[in-house]
């Protein structure tokens, strides 16, 4: 926009028109996010039943929950070991399917479409499928494809042991399609010269791969692996749809307990709001330190 | 899953067209074949899961927990969608209540899916109209506080929206916005990566555009209506497919609002169905709920895939 000298009532009702402009999105953000988070970090300092005035307690919910609070420490551990095994398995899948499939001719377009296709399914249809395909009867599809092999039926969703791998598996088999697809975009843009350079050098298969594809797709790998780790600490609809039983909302023996759960647990089960706004204050403390990473090697990388 | 967007959004499809030479895949060798096969392998382990569900989908109550299961289904019916035999007041064996007879609400679950439509078309449209005039304001005014405004906006990206799950709740209790339209609407409004993206599309477009526009004596709205809006376009087309797919899907929050039947959207109206109806027989109507859910976003999303791939270029992976 010029700079020259305009009155100043005249650049007062430019700015006037502007602020305008800007105060939906600003009240609207204001009023549902930045309040809303302001006063979550004062509800967590608080007991609040979300009937009576909150109480202000100081530390005591922190305290509760990292020292006392067994459940609590379940549920982190659990979303630790999930978060790294679905963000690992998915991310290697993914590159995987990326270098498998990111030609242009139909084949490879129908491949991609259908890993994708579960991004873009509903996804309490899927957690309501796997259920289905869970089911611990003889009919179930698992338990199908198990007598198929001689298996035995067994009860799936009700072993403890078998909770979180099912998570994971269900997580990777959610999830690689989209990181596939950020791969595939990325291999294409590396430059074809860069391989034949690499291939009159001598470099074979496996060192054009080392050395050309794999450094080149670093921020990729970065995107895929940052977003993919904040995505997963997030994990609820899994857990709430496929495992909650009629106590625990973690299924048989909470094993399938994780932070996002035991937030509306403790929120909107058991009405304990100050105790649920600590626990997501711990979310949040994990999710931004994750986000920080990733901006700190976005810009180093943009910085080489 | 639908995907939701946690920090900078990159948009893509599977059918990201390539600009490298297209070595593979045409005429791919049968040693490429064999490389790729656990990739096959696994192709079929995506589809399984989908094939179940559509044969369940059009089994007879009989059917579905017959073992071992069909894999084509033998009397293939709609009853899961309505079932005609079904009597609330008399037993009729082999007969259960399709998906639209399930809820007590006008419309069964025709209901649900109107809701779902009404939020998802309001939503998406009000954050890109609200997103837009900001974005606009952002990048080619030069308002005092703009840079601030939009490093607080940039930050909030990296706050997990659960956070604010609770004040929210007792912010909609308050206005009396429980299990209401507004309730799921307003609160969704003011998407900060949607601001993040089209103000970064902004930039790419010269400021002499809209001067031109300025000295021919438009108005700031007209501005951003005539000029600014359609320039946008393939920004605001790629935006608008993450917002669709993830209001579509959206669950916890409506989960938290919604008290009554009549105002849930389909995720929780399942969710419902998958807490009021436990047995493998009932699995005929619930999948048939998912299938209503599923065809819609992956309709919406095989029709506007192009715009994914446009996406892609346009925000590009350098963030």
């Amino acid at each position: 926009m010029a700079t020259h000298a305009a009155a100043p009532r005249q650049r007062w009702r430019r700015y006037g028109t502007s602020y305008l402009m800007l105060l939906p999105f600003l009240g609207l953000f204001a009023g549902f996010l930045v309040w809303p988070l302001a006063n979550s970090l004062y509800l967590s300092f608080t007991k609040f039943d979300g009937v009576n005035a909150p109480r202000f307690e100081g530390l005591e919910n922190f305290r509760r929950l990292l020292f006392d609070d067994d459940r609590f420490r379940h549920a982190l551990g659990n979303t630790f070991i999930y978060v790294v095994a679905s963000v690992g398995i998915g991310t290697l899948l993914s590159l995987g399917l990326a270098l498998a499939f990111n030609g242009s001719s139909w084949p490879h377009r129908i491949m991609r479409t259908i890993f994708f296709l579960p991004s873009v399914t509903s996804s309490i249809a899927l957690m309501l499928l796997w259920k289905w395909i869970f089911n611990p009867g003889d009919f179930g599809l698992a338990n199908t494809v198990i007598a198929w092999f001689g298996g035995r039926a067994v009860e799936w969703l009700a072993t403890p042991g078998l909770t979180v791998p099912i998570l994971v598996l269900m997580s990777v088999w959610g999830g690689m399609g989209y990181g596939m697809v950020l791969y595939v975009a990325g291999l294409n843009t590396i430059p074809q010269e860069y391989y034949e350079a690499a291939r009159i050098d001598g470099a074979g298969t496996w060192q054009r791969f080392r050395r050309v594809t794999l450094p080149l797709l670093r921020p990729v790998t970065t995107y895929v692996v940052v977003t993919g780790l904040i995505g997963a600490f997030q994990v609820f609809e899994a857990v709430y749809i496929v495992f909650r039983g009629t106590n625990n909302i973690g299924g048989v023996l909470d094993s399938g307990l994780m932070i996002v759960p035991y937030l509306y647990d403790q929120g909107f089960t058991h009405f304990k709001l100050g105790y649920a706004s600590a626990v997501a204050w711990v979310l949040f403390l994990i999710i931004f330190a994750l986000s920080m990473v990733n901006l700190r090697i976005g810009r180093a990388l943009k910085e080489l | 899953m639908a995907v939701a967007p946690t920090t900078t959004p990159i948009v893509a499809g599977p059918a990201a067209a390539p600009r490298r030479a297209p070595t593979a895949g045409k005429g791919t060798t049968w040693r490429g074949h064999l490389l790729r096969l656990p990739f096959y392998l696994l192709s079929l382990t995506m589809i399984a899961p989908f094939y179940w569900m559509l044969i369940t989908v059009f089994k007879p109550v009989t059917e579905i927990d017959e073992q071992p299961p069909s894999f084509v289904p033998e009397h293939p019916t709609l009853n899961n969608f309505y079932d005609p035999g079904y009597s609330s007041t008399q037993v009729n064996p082999g007969h259960l209540q399709g998906i639209f007879q399930r809820f007590q609400v006008d419309f069964g679950f025709g209901r649900f899916m109107f809701n779902s439509l009404v939020i998802t078309v309001v939503i998406t449209i009000g954050s890109l109209l609200i997103a837009s005039l900001a974005a606009y304001v952002i990048t080619k005014h030069r308002v005092p506080g703009r840079r601030l405004i939009f490093l607080l906006i940039v930050a909030s990206m990296m706050v997990p929206w659960q956070t604010t799950l609770v004040p929210n709740y007792v912010i909609m209790r308050n206005l009396g916005w429980l299990d209401t339209y507004q309730g799921y609407i307003i609160p969704a409004l003011a998407k900060a990566f949607v601001l993040f993206f089209l103000v970064q599309f902004l930039h790419s477009i010269p400021d002499e555009l809209i001067q031109a526009a300025r000295v021919d004596g438009a108005g700031e709205w007209r501005i951003w209506w005539q000029v600014v809006l359609p320039l946008l376009r393939p920004a605001l087309a790629a935006m608008s497919i993450f917002i669709v797919l993830a209001e579509w899907n959206n669950f916890l929050w409506p989960l938290i609002i919604v008290q009554s039947d009549e105002m849930a959207n389909i995720p929780v109206a399942l969710a419902r169905l998958n807490s009021y109806f436990t047995g493998a027989q009932n699995q005929g109507a619930i999948m048939a709920g998912g299938l209503l859910a599923s065809l819609p976003s992956i309709a919406f999303f095989l029709a506007f895939q192009r715009y994914f791939t446009r996406g892609i270029v346009l925000s590009g992976l350098k963030g």
